[in-house]
């Protein structure tokens, strides 16, 4: 007991040099970087949202753009109606979204497999367009989300991107180290065994229809939290912004990362930021057509998520542990 | 009251379409427990095969049995290289019952990115063979025309064909053996392996179908980033998905069930309903069944 | 178990921040500190963003090959002012996501001088919003959309728009149609969002009312039978008239189904959606535009008589290096070579000392006498930044060719408020020499 709070308080320590390096980082870089990193916190939680439901509790989402528009579309309305300041409308984003990944989730719950990855791909190709259908919800222009300009006090150079960078990279040091937390208390342990054995989590006394949408419910408050903050980069909200494809790059950053390890989730929030930025540098360096130009992206991102699933199916970073415990095995043999 | 007649007609042939893709999928669940998202993909690329034969043949129907034959093939060579592979390396751990979706997410980006890069610039068109203008009765112009006709019998007998293999010859029964129950099949001396992949390419040959015969349904011309294709598999996975997945019958059912309502819906109620509608549907069926309307009650695990 | 986890975080995150910062050292260019951003004593760098991939891409991808080209025909004719032009094109495949990444690379990494002829509504709201091109003093010219908004120079202040409103539009086409089709039963085809709201808010203003009104979800046009079904209302409310007022590929998509459903009332396109070369490559045969009706701001593509199409379609032959489908002279590629034009009159404008303040204040003070291709006048002045304000109405003929109605381009103008529409007298200045700008 006493080993577990000190490592606890190990964690927090860890987190917070990471902040002040972090900080430090942002100092150093340029501004186009610093947007970057503000996208890359957005992506590490939207990620982790997912990596949460699949890697830990068993489910699969093909829709979790829709989850990030909820988020996204709270965070604006709380904003531009009730005047609530940011943090307040970032938590706002989580409630609404978890309340409805509850919704969701129960659902869910019953649906195995394929109905659920229906259910979800028709969630993220229907929910968009009722943005279109109520009026205050913006249409396809969509809503302003204006964090406003930084505060004074941080001087004149501190540029709009430092602050979002600040805000979003806080904001995910803060969601990694809950969920960390969350995922070694006794509900992390629920869905470990809910994912691995069914019938066996059953016998033991685990409801397995509540720790599934409690699962659900946990990460679509995470994504909505993502969602609020991707409308904080681009200070909007609209339909056009959750497009399908989101989902899916999102799920590729998920299976990159390895969808069990939390730890690898930088990987994949690195490679979904980077890789626009790889096939630029290719299609400059080798002036192409215009055709191999636009598809490269979706060619190396595609690549990259079939490479990984055959070779290293649970993930590189899951794969280094196997490697290694298998290692540990055979010297203690 | 004509308006009645068409909007019925007109969810009885968008429903067909759906229909030929969700059998599609259907077939490839039942012999491989996948849901195959690369199938829209693979239906392009057929679909794309289509259009050069009939630049070659100037015939439509030749080119369609090609291009369901090259869609049997891509398919089938799909299931050997990479779906072997998948199983092969990736029969436990944490994701090997979500691995496969994610796989063919990836194969159909990798599909739809090669054929943009290739064939990004080709001015690709499809012709209706038969003509696409609608019956005219006492005046009034239906919403069914003899390509429609056409749609709509090509589903009827596919689904027709198929049952009577799965229901009535050998490979029909090693079919279900395999799908059902692969370790009592290769013990009964079934060759799982090569049954999964006639699933597979039976499912490729009914892809390339839906698209050689949604496309002339629609304006024709064919590009690499088809917004059609992509909406054809959402719609016929929502179909399928209504059918219960596992029945050839139920993936018809559910494909007319989504075309009438939408048809209606758009007609009735209001024009920008289209994908509210579709979730809508969706959520009703399953909230009520969860494993489809054809499906059996027991809950499967994917 | 725990401290392997927090190890390999350490390691990722170690890579992260030492990676970014690598990529991160290219310092900044080192241009003579006399000269502006993305200036040089002999270059100007634009840039734009607009979808090249994606299902919006069809026809406008073609936009970039005529802007290009129109700069590389100056280029080789001596530049403007002795500086030549280069144009960054990025693809944002039309997310407001990707707009705001591109522009930011555009800006940040690519270092232009101004950004020109940028795509989209919610794409340039995004982009407006996150990264203020406003705050940054940027030029943000010429964008690409309908949206009455970014003429309001208050909430915009250096962005300028170029095309009619959507708004404008629809009072225009509303004027039109009781002008000419008094007393016909009317239909409406719109997309359900606010492009079409814009358009039903204009068509009320002008006090038009429709016997039928279809709205469709965009992108259902893609969904097997949609297009029947507008069909089936349309016909059966008996329409005599009817307005498609949606994307090319609605467009597109009704007018076969109108086909193949024998309805065949007068067609009047919206100017977004009544591109004929994305109509044709959408897969509608040329015969089914015969009599179909459409509005437009520029001459018509195939007018060799005007001076502009004429000197457009010669450079477009010379200098776009586009693939061969995307070369062919159309409506997207003059569109894009007259706001390409337009740049240039305005850089020309500002002199040698090229500042993006002066670009502001040149179009401000002397947009209204920028010779252009446009057909009626430009708006443009120090309170406000709206750009064209009227259109003329033509008819395809079966070779999908269009004509002006009656033979002549006849203008109508109006504004994006309440204001009359009336029939323009506007005369357009002659075409300066070969189309080059004359150094001031």
């Amino acid at each position: 007991m006493h080993k577990l709070r000190h490592s606890n308080i190990g964690r927090l320590m860890f987190f917070i040099t990471v902040g002040i390096l972090l900080f430090l980082a942002s100092n150093r870089v340029d501004e186009l970087r610093v947007y970057q990193g503000a996208t890359l916190a957005m992506y590490v939680i939207a990620i982790s949202s997912l990596i949460l439901l699949t890697g830990y509790s068993g489910q699969v989402s093909l829709g979790h753009g829709a989850l990030l528009a909820i988020g996204g579309y709270s965070a604006a309305l709380a904003h531009n109606y009730f005047s609530f300041p940011i943090w307040l409308c970032f938590i706002v984003a989580i409630l609404v979204a978890a309340a409805a990944g509850a919704v969701l989730g129960t659902a869910a719950a019953r649906l195995s497999g394929p109905y659920l990855a229906g259910t979800t791909l028709a969630l993220a190709v229907g929910l968009p367009s009722i943005a279109n259908q109520f009026g205050f919800l913006g249409g396809e222009q969509g809503l302003l989300f204006d964090v406003g300009m930084p505060p004074a006090r941080l001087g004149a150079t501190f540029s709009p991107y430092k602050w979002y960078f600040w805000i979003a990279g806080v904001t995910a040091l803060i969601a990694i180290w809950s969920l960390q937390n969350i995922l070694r208390s006794r509900f992390g342990r629920t869905w470990r065994a809910v994912r691995d054995n069914e019938v066996a989590a059953e016998l033991v006394g685990i409801h397995v229809g509540k720790a599934k949408t409690l699962a659900f419910t946990v990460s679509a408050g995470l994504a909505g939290l993502a969602g609020a903050l991707l409308a904080m980069t681009i200070s909007t909200v609209s339909p056009s912004a959750f497009p399908l494809a989101l989902s899916f790059s999102l799920l590729t950053g998920a299976v990159l990362s390895g969808v069990t390890s939390l730890p690898g989730v930088m990987i994949g929030a690195v490679t979904l930021v980077a890789t626009p930025e790889i096939a630029d540098a290719i299609t400059s360096r080798f002036a192409t057509s215009d055709n191999v130009t636009t598809n490269l992206p979706g060619l190396l991102v595609s690549a990259l998520l079939v490479l990984v699933v055959l070779l290293v199916p649970n993930g590189p970073a899951e794969q280094v542990r196997r490697i290694r415990s298998r290692r540990s095995a055979s010297t203690h043999r | 009251m004509f308006q009645l007649i068409n909007t019925f007609l007109i969810g009885i042939t968008s429903g067909s379409i759906y229909s030929l893709m969700a059998i599609a999928l259907v077939l490839v669940w039942r012999s491989t427990r996948v849901v195959n998202f690369a199938q829209a993909g693979q239906a392009l690329l057929s679909t794309y095969i289509g259009f050069e034969f009939i630049q070659r043949f100037h015939s439509f129907w030749i080119a369609l049995v090609l291009s369901m034959i090259f869609g049997a093939l891509i398919s089938a060579l799909v299931d050997l290289v990479f779906m072997r592979l998948l199983f092969s390396r990736n029969t436990q751990g944490p994701i090997a019952g979500v691995a496969p979706i994610i796989a063919t997410l990836g194969l159909l980006g990798l599909i739809r990115a090669g054929i943009g890069m290739v064939l990004g610039s080709t001015d690709a068109n499809i012709r209706p063979p038969v003509s696409n203008v609608g019956f005219t009765i006492s005046g009034h112009t239906l919403a069914f025309s003899p390509l429609k006709l056409l749609i709509v019998s090509a589903t009827l007998v596919l689904v027709l064909v198929l049952s009577l293999i799965f229901q009535r010859t050998n490979i029909g029964l090693a079919l279900r053996a395999s799908a059902y129950a692969p370790e009592i099949a290769r013990l009964a001396g079934v060759r799982v392996d090569g049954i999964r992949t006639l699933g597979w390419a039976l499912a490729g040959a009914a892809g390339a179908a839906a698209g050689m015969l949604q496309t002339p349904n629609g304006t024709g011309a064919l590009s690499s980033d088809s917004l059609e294709f992509s909406l054809l598999l959402v719609f016929g996975f929502i179909a399928a998905v209504i059918g219960g997945l596992e029945s050839l019958v139920g993936a018809v059912i559910g494909g007319l069930l989504l075309g009438l309502v939408l048809a209606f819906v758009l007609t009735y109620i209001s024009g920008s309903l289209v994908f509210i509608t579709a979730f809508v549907v969706l959520i009703l069926v399953l909230l009520i069944r969860p494993s489809g309307l054809i499906g059996t009650k027991r809950g499967r695990r994917a | 178990m725990i401290g392997m986890n927090r190890r390999k975080f350490l390691v990722a995150s170690a890579v992260i921040a030492t990676s970014s910062l690598a990529l991160a050292g290219v310092p900044a260019q080192a241009f003579s500190p006399h000269y502006e951003v993305g200036v040089t004593s002999t270059t100007i760098k634009l840039g734009i963003t607009l979808p090249m991939s994606g299902a919006a891409s069809p026809g406008y991808k073609k936009i970039p090959g005529g802007m290009k080209a129109y700069f590389d025909y100056v280029n080789a004719n001596g530049g403007v002012n002795g500086r030549k032009i280069t144009l960054v094109v990025k693809d944002d495949a039309y997310t407001p996501t990707s707009s705001v990444q591109k522009t930011n690379e555009l800006i940040l990494k690519d270092k232009v001088f101004a950004l020109v002829g940028a795509l989209g509504t919610a794409n340039n709201k995004a982009v407006a919003a996150s990264v203020s091109p406003a705050r940054r003093g940027i030029p943000d010219l010429f964008v690409n959309t309908g949206y009455s908004g970014f003429a309001v120079k208050k909430t915009y202040p250096t962005t300028f728009s170029l095309f009619p409103s959507y708004i404008m539009e629809a009072k225009i086409m509303a004027q039109y149609i009781k002008e000419t089709y008094p007393g016909k039963k009317l239909g409406l085809l719109y997309q359900a969002d606010d492009f079409g709201r814009d358009a039903l808010a204009g068509f009320k203003t002008a006090g038009l009312n429709f016997d039928i009104k279809v709205p469709y979800a965009p992108l259902s046009q893609g969904v097997s039978g949609v297009p029947a079904t507008w069909i089936t209302k349309l016909a059966t409310a008996g329409a005599q008239v009817v307005v498609l007022f949606g994307v090319s590929s609605a467009t597109a998509a009704a007018l076969y189904a109108a086909y193949v459903g024998k309805f065949g009332p007068k067609r009047i396109l919206g100017s977004v959606g009544g591109d004929a070369t994305t109509i044709l490559g959408a897969g509608v045969p040329a015969p089914l535009l015969n009599g179909v009706e459409t509005a437009s701001f520029i001459p018509a593509p195939s007018d060799t008589t005007d001076e502009y199409v004429k000197l457009f379609q010669t450079i477009n032959t010379k200098y776009n290096t586009s693939a061969p489908v995307d070369k062919v002279f159309d409506n997207n590629i003059l569109a894009g070579m007259n706001t390409a034009f337009i740049t240039v009159q305005a850089i020309a404008a500002v002199g040698r000392n090229l500042t993006r303040k002066g670009l502001i204040t040149a179009i401000e003070k002397k947009g209204t006498t920028f010779a252009s291709a446009g057909l009626s006048p430009m708006a443009v002045s120090a309170t406000s930044h709206v750009g064209y304000t009227g259109y003329w109405f033509g008819t395809y003929d079966a070779t999908a060719t269009i004509k002006p109605n009656g033979g002549v381009y006849t203008v109508y103008t109006t504004d994006s408020g309440t204001g009359a529409v009336v029939k323009s007298k506007y005369k357009r200045p002659a075409m300066p020499t070969n189309g080059l700008p004359t150094t001031k």
